[in-house]
């Protein structure tokens, strides 16, 4: 369960300038659930995002995830529990171009100093879910945008996240592309993973396995 | 005013440990006065962001200052040479008034600023961050006895006066002294092994007991006790000389430096004697630490008598 309870954020710039990029935010989300964050550039989806992936805390306000105060969480705690529990697809992929396949889609498993048979079977299980085993040693330079889009959701999947975090995911596909992507979504969601995905691209919001569609407008829900 | 190289290093490094430590002791006020950790509004999450800026300040400075205090007694030891009549280090602590407070400040402030460092550590593996307050609390008395250091520190720099004859160890470390050292002597050696040994086994007897308090006090009195012992008893067979007291020669080169791992060892032993009772824990890490280098230390500085009698034949 995630819970925002009267969350407010403000980037400050210097000291007469601010920018109030959430407005009391109240929001619930039950485990399993697809949501969609629906707004236009700078309504402040991004910046909802970060708070639920423990990357930036609120200004006033509380995040809980689980029971868990995350905005209360220490520097390095956050960051065991975005290794844990959260799985990020990001507009652009960030992905690393020189290295490959495999390379990448391991790199969130590296802290956890695991044995090489279980890293094995962690990369097997998303390489074939995700139809990209034949590429496994290919560099990611030399893959199509649709294939790097597979790697970077295996990548957010082999650490087997209970969160998914998708900003803009479809930002940078046509539509095949988009809708075999909504497809994944679909198996994610079977494996009642809770998938939080910012977009304002139309071809999420009529999706029947969507649970919520939330709009947001200048930082505050509408 | 003395300002070789190693004083004006001092001297810098105390003028920037200064500018932070400021820094750190006005947000630690701030911290400790405002934190309330149930809090959502914006001045704790400023204040945890603080803390964290503030923590890794007094954290660098601590860590620096450990290592500083060997050379601190490096620089004394190089000072002897500028200074008439001092032969090391004992000779220019005793060249004021000042040296001797000095000294015991260093070494309380080594245990204070160790401590600190420990409990962030404990701080920093604890997601609910309940030592912040204490921590930072505590950081403000401390930075008292860190501005009481530098500020001794460079007044006894300043009464150096390199034309006034001074007094050699051999006269500072012995019966014959005005100082409060002269009391050691008046102890048989029998009576200062007995001692030693023995305090040195009630380590372990407390730590099969699991007594924590006994364990930290007595540790405390192993500190004393072989410092006693160092200057009464071992010294004399590290330099092979009955007549020769110091606890600041054998740090020279002469003596192969062996007074840094002495030190280092009773230093880090003791330390971590004390920590079982300072956290009231029962954790064996630093049981089995305290006992390791106290046992390391016993080692060392028992070598030396029972070489010399095995090379001589008799005791000094």
């Amino acid at each position: 369960m995630i819970k925002l309870q009267n969350v407010n954020k403000i980037y400050t710039i210097n000291k007469n300038n601010t920018i109030t990029a959430l407005k009391n935010i109240n929001l619930e989300i039950k485990q399993g659930e697809l949501i969609i964050l629906k707004g236009a550039s700078g309504s402040g989806k991004s910046t909802i995002l970060s708070l639920l992936a423990a990357l930036s805390k609120p200004t006033t306000g509380e995040v809980i995830v689980d029971n868990k105060k995350l905005s209360k969480l220490p520097d390095n705690f956050a960051a065991l529990y975005r290794r844990e529990n959260i799985g990020f697809i990001f507009q652009k992929y960030n992905l690393i171009t020189n290295l490959s396949v495999k390379e990448n889609i391991l790199l969130p498993l590296i802290p956890q100093n695991l044995e090489d048979k279980i890293l094995e079977d962690k990369l097997n299980l998303v390489i074939n879910r995700f139809n990209i085993s034949h590429k496994k040693d290919i560099l990611v330079r030399n893959l199509s945008g649709g294939e790097q889009q597979r790697v970077a959701i295996a990548r957010a999947m082999v650490n087997d996240p209970k969160i998914i975090i998708a900003d803009e995911p479809t930002a940078n596909l046509d539509e095949k592309l988009s809708s075999d992507f909504c497809n994944v979504l679909k198996e994610l969601k079977k494996l009642n993973k809770t998938i939080i995905v910012a977009t304002h691209d139309p071809i999420f919001f009529n999706l029947d396995f969507v649970d919520k569609i939330i709009d947001i407008n200048n930082g505050s829900l509408s | 005013m003395i300002l070789n190289t190693e004083v004006l290093t001092i001297f810098i490094l105390n003028i920037l440990f200064l500018f932070f430590a400021s820094i750190a002791f006005y947000l630690s006020i701030k911290i400790y006065l405002k934190w309330d950790i149930n809090s959502t509004t914006t001045t704790q999450y400023t204040l945890e962001k603080q803390s964290v800026l503030t923590a890794t300040i007094i954290k660098y400075i601590f860590a620096l200052k450990l290592p500083l205090f060997l050379f601190f007694i490096f620089t004394l030891d190089n000072l002897s040479n500028l200074i008439t009549g001092a032969m090391c280090a004992a000779g220019v602590v005793d060249a004021t008034p000042y040296g001797t407070y000095l000294f015991i400040l260093k070494i309380l402030n080594i245990y204070i600023f160790g401590f600190w460092l420990v409990l962030h550590n404990l701080d920093t593996k604890d997601e609910t961050l309940k030592y912040t307050k204490i921590k930072f609390g505590l950081f403000i008395f401390i930075f008292l006895f860190l501005l009481a250091e530098i500020i001794l520190e460079s007044i006894m720099f300043n009464a150096i006066d390199i034309s006034k004859m001074v007094s050699c160890c051999g006269v500072i470390y012995s019966s014959t002294s005005t100082s409060l050292i002269s009391y050691i002597f008046t102890l048989s050696n029998t009576t200062i092994i007995l001692i030693f040994y023995g305090n040195f086994i009630l380590l372990y007897i407390f730590y099969i007991l699991k007594k924590q308090y006994l364990f930290s006090l007595f540790n405390l009195f192993f500190l004393i006790v072989s410092i006693i012992s160092l200057i009464a008893f071992f010294g004399t067979y590290i330099y092979e000389l009955p007549t020769h007291h110091c606890p600041f020669c054998y740090l020279q080169r002469d003596y192969y430096y062996v007074g840094y791992f002495i030190y280092i060892l009773l230093f880090t032993g003791t330390f971590n004697g004390l920590l079982v009772g300072f956290l009231n824990t029962n954790n064996k890490n630093y049981f089995k630490s305290s006992l390791l280098f106290n046992t390391l230390f016993v080692l060392l500085v028992s070598f030396y008598p029972i070489f010399y009698y095995m090379k001589n034949g008799v005791w000094l």
